[in-house]
């Protein structure tokens, strides 16, 4: 990755909380790297108090680091100026409650460089975009938990923004509100524009995510391509209908078997699969799919989460 | 500049969307429309009478608003999270302070005028006089009031909201207080250091007087320029070092 092609880039984070009366200070952030390629969308990951939050506030300057640089784009994203570029959506977002969803949009937007000129019809663009036309002048006091993260997203891309950090962006969303939000991240890098996601939502994560950084206790745990670090190696994973029985040839070399009605699920040796395409063959059943096992991020982040645990025990 | 004022007028709009300054103000008005009913001197209040309890009334009635609207504003806007979508966009911590400051300050420069314009029409009703004097009185009290949202301000950086009002009374108590506090000889010397606030204290020049002269008017707003500019300039330093 040449320098051009990272949008943030974050070395050695650092943040550490004096506690008053105690002689340990607590560590909330422990030399964190992350360096997010342009126009990919970059997931951060991690149990409750890994670090993510506090990472994030970093970058973006409303946390103080104790060590390490913070960049987007090149410039120190702890300065102003270095923010131009960024779009933010906080956890949980709340906005002064008075104002109508209008006068909401109209400032953001006009402090993240949309021009006078501009900006109530971007405001509108962008409040249809995330499914609240009609609530224009609605004061944000009479908006739902849902609607509130949804105006939190508008204000978030209201400036045309380069990066876009989203913390936590399903949160309080019905089913139909998240899957119109990995849409509008999927359509934000279609574009080229760079998306940070901190969430809780695995799922969500692992359908828009080309990368994903995982914390915990204030550590990078892994780093790497979902493919990467979902695959597991030498493995081929078998979705077969149609068998009466499961064969005993393939049931000798067949692993993690599941069977929901007459659908089979397994997992054989990559060497193994020629034997049991013919076994099943043979068997008078159908192989609907032959994929690289890959194991559910639920299950990855379970056991890595596991595994730093007892280092830590021991 | 731009972003201040955009954040100014933020501030305006949701302050005026309040309940608070209204029913001060609707409060405080009654009041002073009554004063000339009290049953003083038993013809009723006297023309100067009427604009010292008047100018008191006022006071009273800024100084609660100034604090209702100024002590919670950063500590609610910290708590609830909203000041991140403002200062994650290019906006300085001391562009959004200041800001803070300026639309507040906005605010009360309006309820002042309309407090003020209500008791001309109460003056002009009873005592056939418009007494534009009292517009003295009013821009002694607006310039006192940003003072008085400057401490607060600055101090809700750190602190909640009783702390904030409790801080700032205290402080407008000892910027009052220099002839109580240093009254006794040997002091004197002192007084020149003290942080007074006695430029402000014009009520018996422009209830009983002919108003002040320019020099007084320059004092104040002196002292204005030095209290707020002082206090703002902590405000920023202390929310520059917070952690959010």
């Amino acid at each position: 990755m040449s320098t051009n092609d990272v949008a943030i880039r974050v070395e050695g984070a650092c943040k550490t909380y004096k506690r008053i009366g105690r002689s340990h200070a607590h560590m909330a952030v422990d030399g964190v790297s992350l360096k997010v390629e342009r126009g990919t969308i970059h997931g951060l990951l991690g149990p409750n108090g890994a670090g993510k939050t506090t990472t994030l506030k970093m970058l973006i300057g409303l946390v103080r680091p104790t060590a390490g640089t913070f960049e987007m784009l090149g410039e120190d994203s702890t300065s102003p100026k270095g923010r131009r570029s960024l779009g933010f959506l906080p956890e949980q977002p709340y906005f002064p409650q008075h104002l109508t969803a209008l006068q909401a949009l109209r400032f953001y937007g006009r402090l993240g460089g949309v021009l006078k000129d501009e900006i109530d019809g971007r405001s509108n663009e962008v409040l249809a975009k995330v499914g609240l036309r009609g609530e224009e002048c609605t004061e944000l006091s009479k908006f739902s938990r849902g609607m509130l993260q949804r105006l939190g997203i508008a204000q978030a891309i209201i400036g045309r923004p380069e990066i876009v950090v989203l913390d936590e962006p399903a949160s309080g969303l019905d089913p139909v509100g998240q899957r119109d939000v990995r849409s509008l991240m999927l359509e934000l890098r279609e574009r080229g524009t760079t998306v940070l996601l901190s969430s809780h939502q695995l799922s969500e994560v692992e359908a828009v995510c080309d990368r994903v950084t995982i914390l915990n206790f204030g550590k990078v745990a892994a780093e790497g391509h979902i493919d990467e670090l979902l695959n597991v190696s030498g493995q081929t994973s078998f979705k077969v209908r149609g068998l009466p029985e499961f064969p005993r040839a393939v049931s000798e070399l067949a692993s993690d078997v599941a069977v929901s009605g007459s659908v089979w699920v397994f997992s054989v040796e990559d060497s193994a699969v020629r034997a049991v395409v013919d076994a099943i063959d043979d068997a008078g059943g159908t192989v609907m799919s032959v994929t690289p096992k890959r194991e559910s991020l639920e299950d990855y982040f379970a056991r890595l989460i596991t595994l730093a645990g007892l280092e830590v025990a021991s | 500049m731009n972003r201040m004022v955009l954040i100014a007028r933020a501030v305006i709009t949701d302050s005026i969307r309040r309940r608070v300054p209204y029913v001060i103000v609707l409060f405080a008005g009654a009041l002073a429309a009554a004063i000339p009913s009290l049953p003083n001197y038993g013809m009723g209040v006297e023309p100067a009478v009427f604009r010292e309890v008047s100018l008191a009334l006022m006071y009273v009635a800024v100084i609660v608003l100034a604090l209702a609207l100024a002590a919670n504003r950063l500590p609610a806007e910290f708590e609830r999270r909203t000041v991140y979508a403002v200062l994650a966009k290019q906006v300085s911590r001391w562009e959004y302070l200041v800001g803070t400051w300026a639309g507040l300050t906005v605010v009360m420069t309006a309820v002042i005028a309309a407090f003020t314009v209500v008791i001309q029409v109460v003056a002009v009703l009873f005592y056939g006089d418009p007494m534009w004097v009292l517009w003295v009185g009013a821009l002694s009290m607006l310039l006192e009031a940003g003072v008085v949202i400057a401490v607060a301000v600055a101090i809700s950086t750190l602190m909640g909201p009783v702390v904030v009002v409790v801080a700032t009374l205290t402080i407008l108590f000892i910027g009052h207080s220099r002839s109580t506090l240093l009254g006794g000889l040997g002091a004197a010397e002192l007084s020149y250091f003290y942080p007074s606030l006695d430029s402000f204290n014009i009520m018996l020049p422009v209830a009983h007087g002919n108003g002040v002269s320019a020099l007084a008017v320059v004092s104040m707003l002196t002292v204005f320029v030095g209290f707020t500019g002082l206090a703002l300039l902590l405000g920023v330093v202390m929310i520059g070092r917070k952690d959010l």
